[in-house]
């Protein structure tokens, strides 16, 4: 229903300081799933009150379907944008029951009372609080505030709907299924939710778009998989999950692909990252990036590859659903690997080391 | 915005700027001749000398007394804790020139009661004790002071997490020495801002200094500054000593607020475990017999006193031939100085306690809530009336008002001004403890779902502190309504309150009125409080039906 474009979006908090966010650009599409991801402090809170219209950028405009909305010189304010926010607290309030809490937003908008029982009635139903209407928040679980934190933004159907970190206070259990309570509910209302958190396996569950945002910057935005499989950078990559970085060097680049050798002999044909500086240029060394899902082990042995990598097992733990292996390879570096369980070694096991190519990134080497 | 600083700088800033100008105007322009005399002038620095020593020693016995009452109450298990508890609110709550009243008639030098029992019918005259002392001073002052010692030390006891004991008894610290070594460094710093809490309100008190003082030749700052007031009034003098009590007033202050400011890491175990209990076994009994003993020094005795004195036809005649109620009936019916003094009183209290609040509520509200050019500024001199003793502020009003055109001078609108300046901290305090309790976001979460700013405070922000800031009316008015130490030098006759009148029959000698107006005084703030705590429990959130 609503499509926000973000233009060269900057906030400075104090004078002088580094910029909470600086220079952020963002087409988010309309009836889209998109989450501000990244680590504590990077401005995620800052952007998300910026869209809300309670903090007035630096420079830069936020405009919603074209109309400008935020702009250094004018700010309209937040009851006026028609918009739903929830809150990391809930923030529901406390003197109000659920009822009174929910109809507060359509009192606001001078909805007929007799319109406002019934809407207060199809939300509960929707979050699954019919019979709640009476409830003090105090007798509330958790769980339950954060569903009528949820209706009483949804009952005035806004546009778009910010929530910052509305899951981050609750066990894991019920944070697993409000996930995926809300992705349904996004499905269903077609509103555009822009999400906050830096759980970066919750941002991969939710999103149809991730924005990762670093110190202020925005690093990346693209759908789930483009993000954790081809991250735009060294940060990115290691910001998305588990991930092994291996001292390379790169022997010849051929448009979007170069040929590389890892420490240890093992040449490959991997993917350079979009936009690749001029860094990653024939005769640099860089490192490779494999996930551990992505190594695969065998036993070495006679048929063995000339120029495989080859390494000893150092560590072993089972997770369940998956062998975690730790792999000393040529160089010392240690690889973290992931097996099916039922591929098992023991420590000190020697072992040959395959990459799939495809599923392999260079970045230039941390540090320098 | 501007109307809360425009309230300040008439209230605070330009009284305080007209005490400056007129400290250093001598005779012939700028001088610092009046400072000049204080410092020479035995009759000045010994007043000086004089509020030291009284506050020191008071500080001192508030802390003899508060910190072990406090230790009693939440860490052991002596009993009557309620006792103990309601034995520091009802001495804080007593007016001061009350309690020296009625010491007096217990301990006057020749007609006080127990002076009597001891030489006459005890015949054991060393053991007269003459109040008119310094020594007496202490013991009345002290019986106000020392539940700030017992308020800071028990929220400091209580919120020492548990686990920071816990860790020294496992490591195989016993509990004596755990106390000392851990609880006691932990707990100190709020127990030496209370002291000097103590001091600071001790040396501040008018009443008492000169219904004990005065007649024991002990001129203290406040009865010296009431006495340079005398005609000819010397304006210049008592601004300069006004400053001078000043200076001590805000240098006690500023050391209690660094204290303070270092007792912020006992909070920090947070929601941690209720420390426990150390069993006294018998001692316990003594601890609470200490208490009995404060309550019957601090409380029994100075109300038997005064109610027996108020019922009585004549003071000396026997208690049950003598019953009466005709002290009341004259205070309240018949006497207009009394009934124009408690329709004074109550007036100016409530209106008071409101604008204080309201005041209060507006500045916390743009120090929370906004990003206010100055909110900072405006916050701190809300604070400054907390350096100035109550003769200071009248001081500071009369020399700004006359220095204007309006004759303001013994109106009941110069008192309200001294009062709601006086108490605009308390508003403050009350304000943004309150509006600290509600989160910004709960105020957002109506913005953005439309409500303008106007419906937000009224539906969501007004709502969640309305008991906060009931709790900081009564606060307010409490004090407002027992006040004496400005208004003794800026009520007239048809502006006169309760506390004044109480001060004037007493020193006129009708002793029975006195304790009459005294005991309906003490009425009206137990009223007060009583109506704050059903109401407060009324409006605040209502009670869950969980449990
Ligand atoms: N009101 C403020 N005044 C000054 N600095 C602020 C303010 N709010 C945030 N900041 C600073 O701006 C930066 C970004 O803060 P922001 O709250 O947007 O982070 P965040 O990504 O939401 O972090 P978290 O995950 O911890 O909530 C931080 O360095 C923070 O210290
Ligand atoms: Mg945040």
């Amino acid at each position: 229903m609503a499509r926000i474009q973000i233009k060269g979006l900057t906030k400075r908090y104090v004078e002088g300081a580094m910029a909470a966010i600086h220079d952020l650009n963002l087409e988010i599409a309309d009836n889209r799933f998109v989450t501000l991801l990244g680590p504590s402090g990077c401005g995620k809170t800052t952007t998300l009150r910026l869209i809300a219209g309670f903090v007035t950028p630096d420079a830069g405009t936020i405009a919603v379907d074209g109309v400008v909305l935020s702009s250094a010189d004018a700010v309209v304010p937040p009851e006026r944008r028609g918009m739903g926010m929830v809150f990391q607290n809930y923030a529901v309030w406390p003197h109000k029951t659920v009822f009174e809490n929910i109809a507060f937003g359509l009192e606001a908008r001078r909805t007929p009372s007799s319109e406002i029982a019934g809407r207060v009635a199809r939300m509960l139903e929707l979050v699954g609080l019919a019979g709640f209407e009476r409830r003090l928040p105090s007798e509330l679980s958790g769980g339950q505030q954060q569903r009528v934190a949820l209706a009483r933004s949804l009952v005035v159907e806004p546009g778009i709907l910010l929530l910052d970190e509305p899951l981050s206070n609750l066990d894991a259990k019920l944070r697993e299924r409000m996930r995926s309570e809300l992705k349904e509910l996004q499905r269903r209302t077609g509103v555009t939710f822009v999400y906050v958190t830096h759980d970066q396996a919750e941002a991969l569950a939710l999103s149809d778009e991730i924005a990762v945002i670093e110190g202020g910057v925005l690093q990346q935005f693209g759908p789930p998989r483009q993000v954790y499989a081809r991250p735009a950078n060294r940060g990115v990559a290691d910001f998305m999950g588990q991930i092994n970085f291996l001292p390379t060097r790169i022997l010849a680049v051929s448009g979007e692909t170069a040929r590389v050798v890892v420490d240890g002999g093992l040449e490959l044909a991997v993917h350079l990252p979009a936009g690749a500086p001029a860094e990653l240029a024939t005769g640099s060394e860089v490192d490779l990036a494999v996930r551990p899902e992505n190594v695969r082990l065998a036993e070495s042995g006679p048929h063995e590859r000339p120029g495989a990598l080859t390494g000893r097992i150092a560590d072993v733990t089972f997770l369940g659903n998956a062998n975690e292996y730790v792999a000393t390879v040529a160089g010392g570096t240690r690889l973290r690997v992931q097996t099916h369980p039922s591929q098992q070694f023991a420590v000190g096991d020697s072992v040959t080391v395959e990459f799939d190519p495809t599923e392999c990134t260079i970045f230039k080497p941390a540090g320098r | 915005m501007a109307g809360a600083a425009a309230a300040l700088v008439v209230l605070v800033v330009l009284p305080l700027a007209s005490l400056f100008v007129s400290s250093v105007r001598g005779e012939g322009g700028f001088s610092f001749e009046h400072f000049q005399r204080v410092a020479e002038r035995r009759l000045y620095y010994q007043a000086l000398i004089n509020s030291l020593v009284l506050g020191a020693w008071t500080g001192l016995f508030s802390l003899l007394i508060g910190l072990p009452l406090a230790w009693a109450v939440a860490r052991t298990n002596t009993p009557g804790q309620g006792f103990l508890k309601l034995t520091a609110s009802l001495s804080y709550l007593t007016p001061p020139f009350l309690t020296a009243i009625a010491y007096v008639d217990l301990f006057g030098p020749n007609s006080g009661l127990l002076n009597k029992f001891v030489r006459d019918t005890l015949d054991l005259p060393f053991l007269v004790f003459n109040i008119f002392s310094m020594s007496g001073l202490v013991l009345v002052t002290v019986l106000h002071t020392f539940p700030f010692v017992y308020l800071l030390a028990v929220s400091a006891l209580e919120s020492v997490d548990a686990s920071y004991e816990e860790s020294a008894q496992i490591l195989g610290a016993g509990t004596w020495r755990t106390a000392l070594q851990i609880t006691a460094p932990l707990v100190a710093p709020a127990v030496l801002s209370g002291t000097l809490l103590a001091f600071v309100n001790a040396i501040a008190l008018f009443g008492s200094q000169a219904i004990i003082g005065i007649p024991g030749r002990i001129y203290t700052l406040p009865t010296r500054i009431y006495a340079l007031f005398d005609y000819p009034p010397q304006h210049g003098l008592a601004a300069a000593l006004s400053l001078v009590f000043v200076a001590i007033t805000v240098l006690a202050l500023v050391l209690q607020r660094a204290y303070l400011a270092r007792r912020s890491y006992v909070i920090l175990g947070g929601k941690g475990s209720r420390p426990q209990r150390i069993d006294l076994g018998r001692w316990r009994w003594a601890v609470f017999g200490f208490g009995v003993l404060v309550f019957i020094v601090a409380i029994a005795a100075p109300y038997f006193a005064l109610i027996t004195t108020s019922l009585v036809k004549s003071v000396g005649l026997s208690f049950f031939d003598n019953f009466t109620l005709v002290h009341y009936r004259f205070v309240l019916f018949e006497y207009d100085v009394t009934q124009r003094a408690i329709v004074n009183s109550l007036l100016l209290a409530s209106v008071a306690a409101t604008l204080a609040v309201l005041i209060g509520g507006i500045i916390g509200w743009i120090d929370l809530r906004t990003t206010a050019w100055g909110r900072k500024l405006l916050d701190y001199i809300s604070l400054v009336p907390l350096g100035l003793p109550g003769i200071v502020m009248a001081v500071a009003l009369i020399q700004f008002w006359l220095a204007t055109p309006f004759p303001l001078y013994g109106t009941l609108l110069i008192l309200l001004l001294a009062y709601v300046a006086r108490y605009i901290p308390l508003g403050v305090r009350a304000a943004n403890a309150a509006l600290r309790q509600v989160d910004g976001s709960l105020e957002e979460s109506a913005r953005i779902l439309g409500a303008s700013w106007g419906m937000t405070v009224r539906r969501i922000t007004f709502p969640l502190i309305r008991s906060g800031l009931l709790a900081g009316w009564v606060l307010v008015f409490v004090p407002a309504i027992q006040e004496l130490s400005a208004s003794i030098l800026l009520f007239s006759s048809s502006s006169i309150t309760v506390a004044v009148a109480v001060y004037n029959l007493y020193e006129t000698g009708y002793v029975e009125p006195v304790a009459a107006l005294a005991i309906i005084n003490m009425i009206i703030i137990a009223l007060a409080v009583w109506f704050a705590d059903a109401f407060g429990r009324a409006a605040g959130p209502r009670p869950s039906t969980m449990q």
